[in-house]
């Protein structure tokens, strides 16, 4: 009986099978494959096999280290930030008893942007010539700073935006979780005289914090795959201040044609991510296995 | 019988699925028909003016020659690797594909595009040679590949209101320009020069010219690295110092300050600051000398867009007879009513075009005083290496001499 259902079971998900393996087993195993090889898409020789020596030559690549370095700095800060942010407009939403609809909506606005539009919106808002944040500073008498073209200010300036972006995701998600906090808890809070900070922690916090970890684990998926907006307003400059390591892997896998040295450092990347996720994912299994 | 008629509905499902997969194979657009109907040609275009002038010429040629023509505009990078990736297709989905000049090496060693000397092309002495050489592969000297198909050279663009001002002529040198940009900075809030030395394409686009004015270059004659060269030094050190007096900033901000006269001087493509017969700034062909004084060498950066057909269409023939219709004068003349620049002398030096349009001399002899990136198809790799380190060198993290080392280590590590 036992394993007529699971005969069952298996083909029931058969058809999700498939997509996973068209879509996700089969190129990640051919990526793996051109990894090892020196394929560059124009050539006309086969690719030929050459082992780890691509892995090799990106992790003795200075620009790719810089990449990685670069990546992972922003993946963290623009992840505390927009969590930290979406947190704090939750919970000033949810302490609001009017035109709680009308912020929550126009909040969640810039979430809905291309990203491409958002880096070319802020490249006009950043311009050292005509744009509005230099000319506001200027009413206060600060010189222009040209926050793109600068070493010191363009991985800042890419961060505020990437922030401002997905701030409001990160407030979507908290402010759901937030609607399902039992209020009674608040209610025995009180009677035990909890203040409102007390209230947070010891409340509100444990009842969100599945939301705010599932925010983190999005957010940093996600920001790790930082493109649109560094290639659009920096190109990886100055000083390969802002490169990514997606923008490492257009350059050379994409724009360049080299399919193998491209296949490696995507690899890399994915491993680097897959740590990144993997404690939620390893709770998540955890979580379905004592159900 | 309720779970069977689950398993029934998967299997369909499963079943309709692989049939989709391996469907019928899509019949290239671009194949002749059997039945005597129009022949289709598609081009693969860079987007913008280009697409306009195509259009806008294509109408008789498909009357003609009972075709029709889809022109499929597209962002320059797209354009590339939409190009590269079907020349490995048996039969190509673009009988002819438009390419920037640094492409051609890559393009040719690939073979994407058809020998049209082979198709029977003869050489026509109306292109400007600079322009028709950028088709020949070997660069120069081979069978050609692709046609020239808009002019483009870099040239000084200056606002010659502050200028004047200032009692200064248009700098015949880097010195002088330099002269300039130090008596400009700082005054009533005017900035001296304008640098593009955003990382990678823009800034090796911008310094290449002050090095070539410095007698340097990327390659020797015998392609060894030279970008930590004496010259190449001295014309880092210029470069800072224009930035040292004037500003650094992205395309638009540099056409906005130099038309409104904010800024005195930057480099620039025409199509910048030319839209018909007006521009919004004075040009001039690019300094050529490091100081009055010093020998002048080619500085004017050309990046026309080439045409070719290409190697892997079922057309050929009508896509060459196509390109030869797209590229002649009669049509670079009408083309310039729709933001095209020529390529052929007779339509440069066409009376009644010069006079609506009289930049097209200043394009005309900056294309005869002009220079080609080096030749090499790992140019799209170098170009990137190369940004990298002058954005270190302009930024202040690496000083000139480390910024030129690394820069010739990483060209080393391409080139191997």
């Amino acid at each position: 009986m036992k394993k007529r259902e699971s005969g069952f079971a298996y083909i029931m998900t058969s058809p999700t099978m498939l997509i996973l393996l068209a879509l996700s087993i089969f190129p990640l195993v051919f990526n793996i494959y051109y990894s090892l090889t020196d394929y560059y898409y124009l050539s006309h020789k086969d690719p030929g096999f050459v082992g780890f020596e691509n892995y090799i030559n990106i992790l003795k690549d200075m620009y790719f280290r810089q990449a990685v370095f670069n990546t992972v700095k922003f993946t963290v800060l623009a992840v505390f930030f927009e969590t930290l942010l979406g947190l704090a407009i939750a919970l000033l939403i949810n302490s609001m008893h009017k035109g709680r609809k009308t912020l929550r909506t126009v909040t969640l606005l810039p979430t809905l942007l291309p990203p491409v539009t958002v880096a070319l919106i802020w490249q006009i808002m950043f311009s050292n010539n005509y744009g509005i944040i230099n000319k506001l500073l200027g009413g206060i008498g600060i010189n222009p700073v040209n926050w793109l073209m600068d070493v010191n200010t363009a991985f800042y300036a890419i961060l505020v935006i990437d922030i401002w972006q997905y701030a409001p995701f990160a407030f979507l998600l908290i402010y759901a979780s937030l609607q399902s906090v039992p209020q009674g808890q608040y209610e025995a809070a009180k009677i035990d005289g909890a203040n409102v900070w007390q209230q947070f922690i010891c409340v509100t916090l444990p009842n969100i914090a599945n939301g705010i970890i599932m925010v983190v684990l999005l957010r940093t998926i996600d920001t790790f795959r930082l493109f649109d907006k560094v290639n659009i307003l920096t190109k990886g400059g100055p000083a390969n201040s802002t490169s990514t390591i997606t923008q490492y892997i257009f350059q050379y896998g994409v724009k360049g044609l080299k399919v193998g040295h491209g296949s490696s450092a995507a690899l890399i990347m994915t491993v680097i991510v897959l740590i990144l996720a993997g404690a939620y994912i390893e709770k998540s299994f955890e979580r379905q296995k004592a159900l | 019988m309720k779970r069977k008629l689950s398993i029934l509905v998967v299997l369909c499902l499963v079943i309709s699925m692989l049939t989709a997969c391996g469907g019928n194979r899509e019949v290239s657009t671009s194949e002749v028909s059997s039945k005597g109907e129009a022949v289709k040609l598609v081009v693969a275009a860079r987007g913008g003016s280009h697409v306009d002038v195509l259009e806008s010429v294509k109408a008789d040629f498909e009357a003609g020659n009972n075709c029709t023509i889809e022109i499929l505009g597209l962002e320059s990078s797209d354009l590339k690797q939409k190009v590269s990736l079907d020349s490995k297709n048996e039969t190509g989905a673009y009988d002819l594909a438009m390419a920037d000049d640094p492409w051609m090496p890559e393009f040719s060693e690939a073979g994407i595009y058809a020998n049209l000397t082979a198709l029977g092309y003869k050489e026509d002495p109306d292109f400007v040679k600079a322009s028709l050489d950028i088709g020949r592969n070997p660069y120069g000297e081979g069978d050609v590949y692709a046609l020239p198909f808009a002019g483009n050279v870099q040239l000084l663009f200056f606002n010659k209101k502050v200028l004047e001002e200032n009692n200064f002529t248009v700098p015949e040198s880097w010195e002088a320009v330099l002269n300039i940009a130090k008596a400009v900075n700082g005054k009533d809030g005017k900035v001296g020069y304008v640098i593009r030395g955003q990382q990678g394409n823009p800034i090796v686009s911008d310094y290449l010219p002050i090095l070539w004015a410095y007698g340097g270059d990327v390659f020797d004659k015998d392609w060894n690295i030279t970008v930590d060269s004496k010259e190449a030094k001295e014309a880092l050190k210029l470069y800072m110092d224009l930035l040292t007096n004037g500003a650094n900033y992205e395309k638009n901000d540099i056409v906005a300050a130099v038309s409104d006269g904010k800024a005195a001087m930057s480099l620039g493509w025409p199509s910048w600051y030319i839209s018909g017969g007006s521009a919004t700034a004075e040009y001039a062909s690019i300094p050529s000398k490091a100081t009055n004084s010093s020998t002048a060498y080619p500085t004017g950066m050309i990046g026309n867009w080439m045409m070719g057909v290409t190697a892997n269409s079922v057309n050929k023939e009508l896509a060459f007879k196509f390109l030869q219709y797209v590229t002649s004068a009669d049509i670079q003349k009408k083309a310039a009513g729709f933001g095209g620049v020529p390529t052929r002398e007779s339509v440069f030096t066409d009376a009644e075009l010069s006079a609506k349009y009289p930049y097209f001399n200043t394009i005309l002899e900056g294309t005869k005083n002009s220079k080609v990136r080096p030749r090499t198809p790992l140019w799209t790799d170098i170009e990137t290496a190369y940004g990298a380190e002058l954005s270190s060198a302009i930024s202040g993290t690496k000083s000139i001499d480390q910024a030129l080392a690394d820069a010739k280590a990483a060209i080393e590590a391409i080139m191997k």
